[in-house]
């Protein structure tokens, strides 16, 4: 008769535990790489869609074979563009003419690299300055301007394609909507300026005095 | 004792379990044994007085079923529907404005995850000013969910070495900056030890605080190994004019005292497809979100082409925030 308790306890122990075991293997993973692994969906679609979120903002694919995403129309916020429109001579005519009167882009000041690596010209062409150009003299839209960046910061263009680098313009759902360089960059001064930080918790100095 | 008084004593005992075990419930019963008094007293003089207005009758109404209300996470959709109507009513008689709460539950196949680039946080803050903003901190205690740590270079991630309430020109020479904030982790030990089931972590992740059933015992902020959490000591204070009006019952409603706060991946944002107000604010990009379940998401690509690391990783809390550099 004790026996036939043991094994009863036994079976209905055994029984407990394998219930509760497979009850947990549903919910519980090995880290977040296993769950994530294991409901990973290929193709999601979204209740929402950033291209609502943005609202009436004109867009230029950006495609590689790895990627295609979306970066802000950039010709359009280009004050005075077309640049031919003022720009009717090309810039070595332009010099010779011997000009008086105020320089237009005064304001412009070139803090990006040295003189020997970067100038004007280096990214806009003398003759066609309605477009960019690149090392080799080829146009380049001011639409895809990255190409230019590209061409020295191979490793910041990398990262930006797969999202390491840069910024979304707005929400983190499909299709992925983000900055270009000269987004979040002044083209002619890139690096970004040294302030004070926009906030002091002056309660915290109290507390922890 | 007398046989008499044992049959006595079993007689009360039995009236007590009909009070309290008629549907077993311990809110319902709670609420039938305070009825009488309260009903008596309070209620009565503003529900029955000839002299209350309608609409303080319907105040008073509204306050007490706010008050015996359930959990959020056992609430059926239609009460969730009820709690946030009541909120946004009460609210709307209190100060004359509208808000809008949110009961937006989580996104199918959605897993949130975040990413921290250390080579590019400059130290700005423009995140926690943000963060504060959306998500309607208390202004008196000065409440803030990030901290930015300012750290001398060579000493690696000390934070004993660390400066989080900094007020120099940044970034500042040989230091560099690292965010903390609530990591959202897969094991939240928080979620454990809460006694009432005030806080647990949600299908895609986000860990949440139901402020109505928080007790304030602090558990949660002890059992945190990251400092994530929050806890509003006095009645937290937000001027009327920046109160930010579109929340989320999980999310940045208005907060009382004695109950616990945090970041909450901006859950009134993110479940409407938006950045957190952090990822937003961040001027260089150091800040990245998505979908984890998403292999073509960004966050993804981060975490399989970067060299990424998380905060104490060897607690198994599994937190889902990373950190990376360039």
């Amino acid at each position: 008769m004790n026996s036939f308790k043991l094994i009863a306890s036994l079976v209905l122990f055994t029984g407990l535990v394998s219930c509760s075991s497979n009850h947990e293997k549903e919910h519980q993973y090995h880290g977040n790489f296993e769950k994530i692994k294991a409901l990973e969906v290929d193709s999601i679609s979204y209740p929402v869609n950033s291209l609502d979120l943005i609202g009436q903002t004109t867009l230029v694919e950006v495609k590689t074979e790895e990627v295609t995403f979306y970066i802000p129309e950039r010709k359009s916020s280009i004050k005075s563009f077309k640049c031919s429109e003022c720009h009717t001579k090309s810039i070595p005519e332009l010099k010779a003419s011997n000009l008086t009167g105020k320089r237009a882009h005064w304001n412009i000041e070139l803090n990006h690299a040295t003189p020997d690596v970067l100038m004007c010209n280096s990214c806009h062409p003398t003759q066609n300055l309605d477009n960019l150009k690149s090392n080799l003299n080829a146009d380049i839209d001011f639409n895809q301007s990255y190409k230019a960046c590209a061409q020295c910061h191979s490793s910041e263009y990398k990262d930006w394609l797969g999202g390491a680098h840069g910024k979304r313009v707005k929400g983190w759902v499909n299709p992925r909507i983000s900055q270009t360089c000269v987004g979040c960059h002044n083209p002619h001064s890139p690096k970004f300026e040294t302030r004070l930080p926009s906030r002091l918790n002056t309660k915290k100095i109290e507390e922890r005095r | 004792m007398s046989k008499e008084e044992i049959k006595n004593n079993q007689q009360d005992q039995n009236t007590w379990h009909q009070i309290t075990l008629e549907n077993t419930d311990r809110r319902g019963a709670l609420k039938k044994m305070t009825a009488g008094l309260i009903a008596g007293v309070g209620i009565a003089s503003t529900s029955c007085s000839v002299f209350s207005e309608d609409h303080e009758k319907e105040a008073s109404q509204m306050s007490w079923d706010e008050f015996f209300k359930k959990n959020y996470k056992i609430m059926s959709d239609d009460e969730r529907i009820q709690t946030v109507q009541r909120l946004e009513s009460l609210y709307e008689k209190k100060t004359g404005n509208t808000i809008n709460i949110s009961h937006q539950g989580p996104m199918e196949d959605v897993l949130f995850g975040y990413a921290f680039n250390i080579s590019k946080c400059q130290g700005y803050m423009d995140c926690v000013n943000a963060c504060i903003e959306e998500n309607n901190q208390d202004r008196d205690s000065q409440m803030q969910y990030i901290r930015i740590h300012q750290i001398e270079k060579g000493h690696g991630f000390n934070f004993e070495k660390a400066e989080d309430n900094y007020y120099n020109e940044v970034p500042a020479n040989n230091h560099f900056y690292i965010g903390t904030q609530c990591f959202h982790c897969e094991n939240p030990p928080c979620v454990s030890v809460c006694p009432t089931e005030a806080t647990w972590k949600e299908k895609d992740g986000i860990v949440v605080v139901d402020y109505d059933w928080c007790i304030g015992c602090r558990y949660c902020s002890a059992s945190c190994p990251y400092d994530g959490r929050r806890f509003n000591w006095g009645q937290p204070h937000v001027p009327e004019e920046e109160v930010n009006k579109n929340q989320h019952y999980l999310g940045n409603r208005l907060r009382k005292k004695g109950v616990m706060e945090k970041c909450t991946f901006c859950i009134q944002r993110s479940r409407s497809g938006e950045n957190p107000a952090c990822v937003d604010a961040c001027p260089t990009g150091a800040r990245k979100f998505g979908n984890l379940l998403d292999p073509k998401s960004e966050i993804r690509w981060i975490l399989e082409n970067k060299k990424v690391f998380r905060l104490k990783e060897d607690l198994g809390t599994e937190p889902k925030f990373w950190y990376y550099m360039d």
